[in-house]
């Protein structure tokens, strides 16, 4: 047990000892790791705060149904009738269009606009809050209101819930797609390292192995030396990320405040970065494997 | 022990370095190999190792045959060998004391021991004092020096020579071989390969010589 730990030890030591026999090969090559995970990983966290800061906003959702211009006070009274039976509708509130037009007026910036029109150019309203707003009872409970004579238009104004989730779906699949592609590339970089390596450490891999080391004592420190470059890229890109965050979020916190939001506020968590970091180095441990094993038949024959 | 019988090896490329060869090395015994540049010394000798494999007959060292050994047990036998190559095989891109402390590396010794065994190594053949040279910094003779120290810093039983004493002047040469005799006195088995059997008169050993891969004394 102990003559393993010690084994792994300077194996560890090993690699360490040979990314500082080349500093600017080590940083350019973690810088690049670095970069690949940076991107991905910036998308999914602007995204997440986007979507915290999306649901943050108002959203009690509500149907708002437009009656034609020309609809009595009564067919209006029998419209509420049919849409307070409907089973979907908790609550429903009559807008008259006299209403309406005196809480515009009432909205200074549309005044102006409004003081020339005679005649009030807004239709009877209703306001409806809701039991479900399961998509498929709304698409449903919109058929129903729109199929009543004298409806005009129905908005559903959770709309954009739907939009946002949507968008949310692509960009998991963007950041999906490009953490599958950057994987590729961190795998690229660490084997094309490694595979640098090799070729440099070619006459101590044949001569250790001639004097009788194991095919682990020669692999190891390869596969250490990914690993570390893999995590101590996931490192900077996370340190990268918090970075990026709290300069930018500065400003976006600034300017989203003036309209009562409050956007960016969470970096990748504790948990998260620590995520990014095992699974950069595990990748980078891949990488080095898979290098590792296409030369390794390469060195053994050249002795 | 080491024990050839009826050993012939050929290279891919068709040629015979040994044929028939039956020798056995006995535990605690020096066997010295002569002969003519090409009689097949360094073959033998590799074959010892089990860094080439014999193409016919057997070869077992303490008695394991050394063909039907895994590549694990391959590395374990040489973890027991003093090597000394022809070439030398040292590393360049390491200093004096990092090429001596590979086999410790490799064995797996704690830095602390690394550090005395090393330097008990160099000090036996004379080198304790350019343990941070650079190999390019050394003459021939102290590179095949430094050899011989990577060699014997593991303390191995059998120790496998090739040519040890090639580049070195009769002086060195004989430093060397007292230092064999004293390795042979606590038990190690020798087995090293000469062209010349010059300056072997006081070593109490026995000699096998080759001739164009046949034993012929
Ligand atoms: N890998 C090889 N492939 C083909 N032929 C080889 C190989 N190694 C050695 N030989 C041939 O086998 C013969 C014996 O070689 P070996 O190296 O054993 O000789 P030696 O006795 O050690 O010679 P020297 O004193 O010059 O070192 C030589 O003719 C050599 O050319
Ligand atoms: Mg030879």
């Amino acid at each position: 047990m102990n003559a393993t730990l010690n084994a792994h030890m300077q194996a560890i030591a090993r690699a360490v000892g040979r990314m500082r026999a080349q500093p600017l090969a080590t940083c350019l090559s973690i810088a690049v790791i670095a970069i690949a995970i940076l991107l991905p990983l910036g998308l999914y966290v602007l995204f997440d705060n986007v979507v915290n800061a999306a649901s943050q906003l108002n959203t009690e959702p509500n149907v708002n149904v437009y009656l034609e211009l020309a609809t009595s006070d009564q067919e209006a009274k029998d419209i509420e009738k049919k849409l307070r039976a409907h089973s979907n509708s908790a609550q429903v509130t009559f807008v008259p269009r006299e209403a309406a037009l005196a809480d515009m007026r009432k909205r200074a910036n549309l005044s102006d606009l409004l003081a020339d029109i005679d005649t009030n150019p807004l239709p009877h309203a209703f306001s409806i809050k809701l039991r479900s707003f399961e998509m498929s009872i709304l698409e449903a409970m919109r058929k129903d209101t729109l199929s009543i004579p004298k409806v005009e238009t129905v908005t559903m104004d959770f709309e954009w819930a739907k939009q946002l989730t949507r968008f949310a779906r692509f960009i998991e699949h963007l950041v999906m797609l490009l953490g599958g592609l950057l994987g590729a590339a961190v795998l690229f970089v660490v084997g094309n390292t490694i595979r640098l390596q090799m070729l440099t450490q070619k006459d101590e891999i044949v001569v250790a192995r001639l004097i009788g080391a194991p095919r682990r004592f020669v692999l190891r420190p390869f596969l250490y030396f990914g690993a570390l470059q893999g995590a101590l890229a996931g490192l900077l890109a996370v340190a990268a990320t918090l970075g990026i965050g709290l300069w930018v979020g500065g400003e976006v916190n600034a300017f989203v405040a003036s309209y009562g939001g409050n956007f960016f506020t969470q970096g990748p968590s504790f948990q998260q970065s620590l995520s990014v970091i095992t699974v950069a180095g595990i990748m980078g441990w891949l990488g080095a494997l898979i290098s590792v094993s296409m030369y390794w038949r390469q060195i053994e024959t050249s002795r | 022990m080491i024990t050839f019988s009826s050993v012939s090896k050929r290279y891919a490329n068709g040629y015979e370095a040994l044929k028939g060869i039956s020798l056995t090395i006995e535990n605690g015994e020096i066997v010295v190999v002569t002969g003519h540049s090409g009689a097949g010394k360094s073959t033998l000798l590799r074959l010892a190792a089990g860094i080439e494999f014999a193409s016919t007959g057997n070869v077992l060292v303490n008695n394991q045959n050394l063909a039907q050994l895994k590549e694990t047990g391959i590395s374990v036998l040489r973890q027991n060998l003093g090597l000394v190559f022809q070439d030398h095989k040292l590393l360049f891109d390491r200093n004096v004391f990092g090429n001596a402390a590979l086999p410790l590396e490799i064995a797996g010794f704690t830095r602390i021991e690394i550090g005395k065994r090393v330097r008990a190594a160099l000090d036996k053949v004379g080198l304790l004092n350019r343990e941070k040279a650079d190999l390019v910094s050394l003459s021939g003779g102290e590179q095949q020096r430094l050899c011989i120290a990577r060699a014997i810093v593991n303390r191995p039983s059998i120790l496998i020579a090739d040519e040890p004493t090639g580049n070195l002047d009769q002086a060195y040469a004989a430093t060397i071989l007292d230092l064999f005799r004293s390795f042979n006195q606590v038990g190690v088995t020798i087995l090293l390969s000469t062209h010349d059997g010059s300056g072997l008169e006081h070593l109490k050993c026995r000699r096998v010589e080759l001739e164009h891969g046949v034993i012929v004394r």
